[in-house]
């Protein structure tokens, strides 16, 4: 008798909310549905009412905090005709090239850079002091050095957010490269990939997760230059806009400026994470 | 007959000898077996015969030219199955095929023809963490077997898995071997998988590890004619080699 036929069950996936729910904190039936994201929901409506009440009972100047309802038709107004000689959209068109195009630029030298640390030796000799001493200085320390080298033009604001923006990317494709397992390596390799093969179909792709991540930690770093990267001589985009509100003590455009910024933010960070479960559904279940 | 040859090998790691002096032939058709204690150096010899470490005394070659890198002559199956997640199973498959440029509808007809023949048919658009740990395996020797190798060299592949499923893949293996004609080198810690695989059994010992004895067994030949593997493994005489394996085994263990 031979074994011609069988079926094996494929291992049961672990349901996410149980695989996230803190270990100590024993499951129990939920009282009455209370969510985390419900006391959080509560939360954000209680800071805008006591945003709204002191500034109706005028506790504060309103040059200092305008009323809720003051931004909000700040918003519309911006909106619809603009601040400082261009509309809210042209100023968020204007930030989010700036940070797309420092992105791309930090991607491509990012990794490159990321790879030769964790590939070569020399690569790591050369490029990991250069990180380490890059990482901890804050971008508005050497803004006014990029400005004497490349002029108060775009160059200067794009390269400014890149540098921030390299250094998590480069770092984050360091340890993925550096946390290929050995025996997929050894794998690809009795398969007959080359060198060149083994990078391009293998590493990059097993580095990919943490590149993501690193891309995440980056657009973070990024958009937080950005007004930086904005004070200097810029006509458009949402840091000059706050920053020539704040000339003015238009403060209301301030406030605004601030909330648009942190909702972008929001939904940068959104995107980037379904992207992630989009081109790494692998990641963590190894 | 092509032949993979370790000709007096010995393997140092950072000094100390890992093996001493170790000669091992497998031709083409071989089913040849390592066995021993921890530390007696099979891998080291597996890895060897890879192309993965370099002996530091003797040689390694395959059929008359000298192993110096790995090749996919000689392809490698490892315990945990190092396959490529974000590959599907036929892609994992058609690797090999992917790596020397064939047209993607040929390595396509190609992985299915080597899935179904791991009885893994139907599997192939599946996602490597949606499938059970025999499958993987079964996908990883397709993988291997898609490089259309000389030698199989099988780093203890059936060990991370339960004794059900490794009974199964024992005559998958078994399966493979008699119609692709292979030469396997196989590293493995069950003494009567060793039993029921090999042609040839090489019993190593530890400190460092060299040869202590060698069986020439029949049992997979029986297999392959036709008999059952229950009612080889209930004769007589497959219990007595075990016995006398498992002596050779433990054999001068330190008392």
């Amino acid at each position: 008798m031979s074994v011609t036929s069988y079926s094996e069950r494929p291992t049961a996936r672990a349901d996410e909310s149980s695989a996230l729910s803190v270990p100590w904190s024993r499951p129990r039936p939920k009282r009455r549905g209370i969510s985390a994201r419900a006391v959080s929901a509560i939360t954000i409506l209680a800071v805008l009412a006591a945003w709204a009440l002191s500034a109706r009972l005028q506790l504060v100047s309103p040059v200092f905090l305008p009323s809720p309802f003051a931004v909000w038709n700040k918003f519309v107004v911006v909106a619809r005709d603009g601040f400082v000689d261009a509309t809210l959209a042209q100023h968020v068109v204007a930030s989010l090239g700036r940070v797309f195009a420092a992105l791309i630029a930090a991607l491509l030298v990012g990794v490159a850079v990321g790879l030769a640390i964790g590939i070569s030796t020399i690569g790591r000799g050369i490029f990991d002091p250069l990180l380490e001493v890059l990482r901890p200085i804050p971008p508005l320390a050497y803004l006014p050095l990029v400005i004497i080298w490349f002029g108060i033009g775009e160059p200067s604001k794009i390269l400014v957010i890149t540098i921030a923006m390299l250094a998590p990317v480069a770092l984050s494709t360091a340890s993925g490269v550096r946390g290929v397992s050995q025996e997929r390596i050894n794998a690809a390799r009795s398969l007959g990939a080359s060198r060149f093969q083994l990078v391009r179909h293998v590493i990059l792709p097993s580095a990919l997760p943490s590149i993501l991540t690193g891309l995440r930690i980056a657009l973070g770093a990024g958009w937080s230059t950005l007004v930086a990267a904005e004070l200097v001589a810029a006509t458009r985009g949402l840091g000059f806009m706050i920053q020539s509100a704040a000339q003015f003590l238009v403060t209301d455009v301030v406030v605004m400026g601030i909330l648009v910024i942190a909702a972008i933010a929001f939904v940068l960070e959104f995107i980037i994470r379904r992207i992630e479960r989009q081109l790494v559904p692998w990641a963590g279940r190894e | 007959m092509p032949q993979l040859v370790l000709d007096n090998v010995s393997v140092h790691y950072e000094g100390q000898a890992a093996v001493e002096r170790v000669s091992i032939n497998v031709a083409k058709g071989d089913f040849v077996v390592l066995v021993g204690r921890s530390g007696c150096g099979k891998t080291s010899l597996l890895n060897v015969a890879a192309g993965l470490v370099e002996p530091v005394r003797g040689s390694a070659s395959i059929a008359g030219r000298p192993i110096t890198a790995p090749g996919p002559d000689r392809a490698v199956v490892f315990q945990n199955d190092a396959l490529f997640p974000w590959l599907t199973a036929r892609e994992n498959v058609a690797f090999a095929l992917r790596l020397r440029g064939v047209p993607p509808g040929e390595r396509a007809r190609r992985a299915d023809e080597l899935l179904k023949l791991v009885k893994l048919d139907g599997a192939g658009d599946k996602r490597i963490w949606e499938l059970s740990g025999g499958m993987r395996q079964r996908v990883g020797l397709a993988r291997a077997l898609a490089a259309e190798p000389e030698f199989l060299l099988l780093d203890e592949p059936l060990g991370a898995l339960d004794a059900l499923t490794r009974e199964r893949m024992q005559t998958t293996l078994l399966d493979l071997w008699t119609a692709s004609q292979v030469g396997v080198l196989m590293v493995t810690h069950g003494i009567e998988e060793a039993l029921v695989l090999a042609t040839r059994i090489v019993v190593l010992a530890p400190g460092p590890g060299r040869v202590v004895r060698i069986f020439e067994t029949g049992f997979s030949r029986r297999y392959a004619t036709g008999e059952a593997i229950r009612s080889i493994k209930a004769d007589p005489a497959f219990a007595a080699a075990r016995g006398e394996l498992t002596d050779a085994i433990f054999e001068g263990e330190a008392a």
